[in-house]
């Protein structure tokens, strides 16, 4: 609904994260942008549809063992291997989300982690022929170089990454801003009146769930790509609640959120789990600490300040300064 | 779609045996209900009459029990909200929540998007103040600026039946006054079915007044010399 010159902010943000490639180890800053792609999809289903979900994981895992498969099995390029991943995240939603979106908040969120429970398992035990089960499926050796940009190579999957992330970033700022955004925020306020309008509450839901989780997919996909291993343990029921302390951490529903909150998670990740064994017990406290203070997680506490501090600068000025200012 | 059914005598919405229950628990009871080309119809009762189910019954809101609800050559029995809404009958309801976290303009949107209609101009001529708020956050309005927005919302697509819930429930005079006039233009184009306690309100536009009681229809009033507030009255 509104244009704006909306691309500085990804820009300045992505280009912050590679600025700190030069500091910070690769492996490091691949983690937060695919972390902050795996979140935009719950990101999406909790602030704009006001769906929680326990089962990410399993959409990363369908996104994951899909390019896996592919390069362990049947081909080399890395890119097809991407494409065989994102769409068997696509066909996993399409089947499961007419079931799904049907129901309410609560119980949408139990079944979705009944689902990743189902997939942990299946990968596991169930198919362990083919998934060799624990062991997981190698693939780096059969990853072959690819032209323009060898995802092989650290440095070249890193701008990849990049370039990835900021268009998945463009997608969903599109999405907020069209009329479909707006039908989902408004399906999420009052589920009945989106009905008086003419607008069916199914069909909305289903497309962000297809969307959100096609999303989550491509982050599975990507993973299996960087790593050339999969294991079950990308859908483990220790990790299910990633992705929505993630969100919750960087500020739910804001469009910066999940790439504040990737960059928080992994850091602290990093480096608490040096000094410290149990680094899940300091998030859980921040948690704890960003729900009392008011809900808004880092980014959307951040982001009035940064709105205050930039509209003070630019006093009179055009009011897309503030709006810029906006995730 | 919903199968080819006629109405009587060019009424464009026809309730013929109309019951509705919550649960166990029956709040509609045979309800006849003829709504014609440009009438404005009031639905009077007491709290609890079933008036406000009556139009959730017509909108989808909730399933009818028994009964038929047809507007111009189509059976809407039983169909989804959604799909009622698509067809032309729209439903204003009664506790004016807006998408607060929408401006006014998206809000408006929404409403075009679903009915293909861009025309704002035709529905903001009847609340030019809408106009002023465009970019303001619809949670931010007043009582009588949300039921002004729900109502230009609901008129987009140039619905052929418009139900509203009590309207002037809460609100100023004066806005009262203003929803008095628009409703009298809008039934130019639009049939009107309202819900309302306002008895002079009532008895300034309405067409024709059912009075409800304990989920029946219990006094059919029609013409100006019988819509009288005296008239009404002994049924609130």
């Amino acid at each position: 609904m509104k244009t704006l010159r909306w691309w500085w902010g990804p820009l300045l943000a992505f280009g912050l994260l590679a600025l700190s490639g030069l500091f910070l180890p690769l492996p490091f800053v691949i983690e937060v942008v695919i972390f902050s792609i795996y979140t935009m999809g719950c990101n999406f289903l909790l602030g704009r549809v006001g769906f929680i979900s326990f089962g990410q994981p399993a959409y990363l895992a369908a996104g994951a063992y899909g390019t896996a498969f592919y390069l362990f099995y049947f081909g080399t390029n890395p890119y097809v291997g991407l494409l065989v991943g994102i769409l068997s995240g696509l066909a996993l939603s399409v089947v499961v989300g007419p079931l799904f979106v049907r129901l309410r908040s609560d119980y949408f969120a139990l079944v979705n982690l009944a689902l990743a429970v189902i997939i942990y398992y299946l990968m596991q035990k169930v198919l362990a022929d083919i998934t060799k089960g624990d062991n997981g499926l190698w693939f780096l050796t059969n990853v072959s170089s690819t032209p323009i940009l060898d995802l092989g190579k650290p440095k070249e999957f890193l701008i990849f990454t990049f370039i990835i992330g900021i268009a998945v970033w463009a997608f969903y700022k599109y999405l907020d801003d069209s009329i479909y955004g707006a039908c989902c925020l408004a399906t999420k306020v009052n589920e009945d009146k989106v009905q008086f309008l003419g607008y069916s509450n199914f069909s909305i839901r289903l497309l962000a769930f297809v969307i959100a989780n096609t999303t989550t997919a491509l982050a599975g996909a990507m993973y299996a790509v960087y790593l050339g291993f999969v294991s079950p343990e990308i859908t483990s029921p220790a990790r299910v609640a990633d992705p929505v302390v993630v969100t919750i951490l960087g500020g739910t529903g804001t469009l910066y959120g999940p790439l504040v909150g990737a960059f928080a998670y992994t850091g602290m990740k990093d480096v608490i789990s040096k000094l410290f064994g149990n680094w899940e017990l300091f998030i859980g406290l921040l948690l704890v600490f960003i729900m009392l203070a008011g809900e808004r997680g880092i980014w959307g506490t951040l982001q009035p300040a940064l709105a205050r501090i930039f509209t003070r600068r630019k006093a009179g000025a055009a009011p897309e300064a503030v709006e810029q200012a906006r995730g | 779609m919903p199968a080819d059914v006629v109405t009587h005598g060019g009424d464009v919405l026809c309730v013929r045996g109309l019951g509705a229950a919550y649960g166990a628990s029956r709040v509609l009871f045979d309800i006849d209900f003829d709504v014609g080309d440009r009438q404005i119809v009031a639905c009077v009762g007491r709290n609890g009459a079933g008036k406000t189910t009556l139009l959730k019954a017509i909108a989808g809101f909730v399933k009818p029990q028994s009964g038929t609800v047809v507007a111009g050559s189509l059976d809407l029995t039983g169909h989804k909200p959604y799909d009622i809404a698509r067809l032309g009958i729209k439903y204003v309801p009664q506790d004016k929540k807006v998408f607060s976290d929408l401006t006014v303009g998206e809000n408006l949107e929404l409403g075009s998007y679903a009915t293909k209609d861009y025309n704002w101009d035709r529905v903001t001529a009847y609340f030019p103040k809408l106009k002023q708020l465009m970019d303001r956050k619809a949670g931010y309005l007043s009582g009588g600026e949300r039921q002004m927005l729900m109502i230009a919302r609901a008129l987009l697509g140039g619905p052929r039946v418009l139900l509203v819930d009590e309207p002037t429930e809460g609100l100023a005079p004066s806005i009262v006054s203003h929803l008095k006039t628009v409703f009298t233009d809008l039934s130019r184009n639009t049939a009107l079915v309202i819900v309302e306690q306002n008895l002079p309100l009532v008895c300034a536009i309405a067409t024709t007044v059912y009075a409800l009681k304990e989920g029946r229809i219990v006094a059919r009033l029609s013409g100006s010399e019988a819509i009288r507030p005296e008239a009404c009255e002994p049924y609130l």
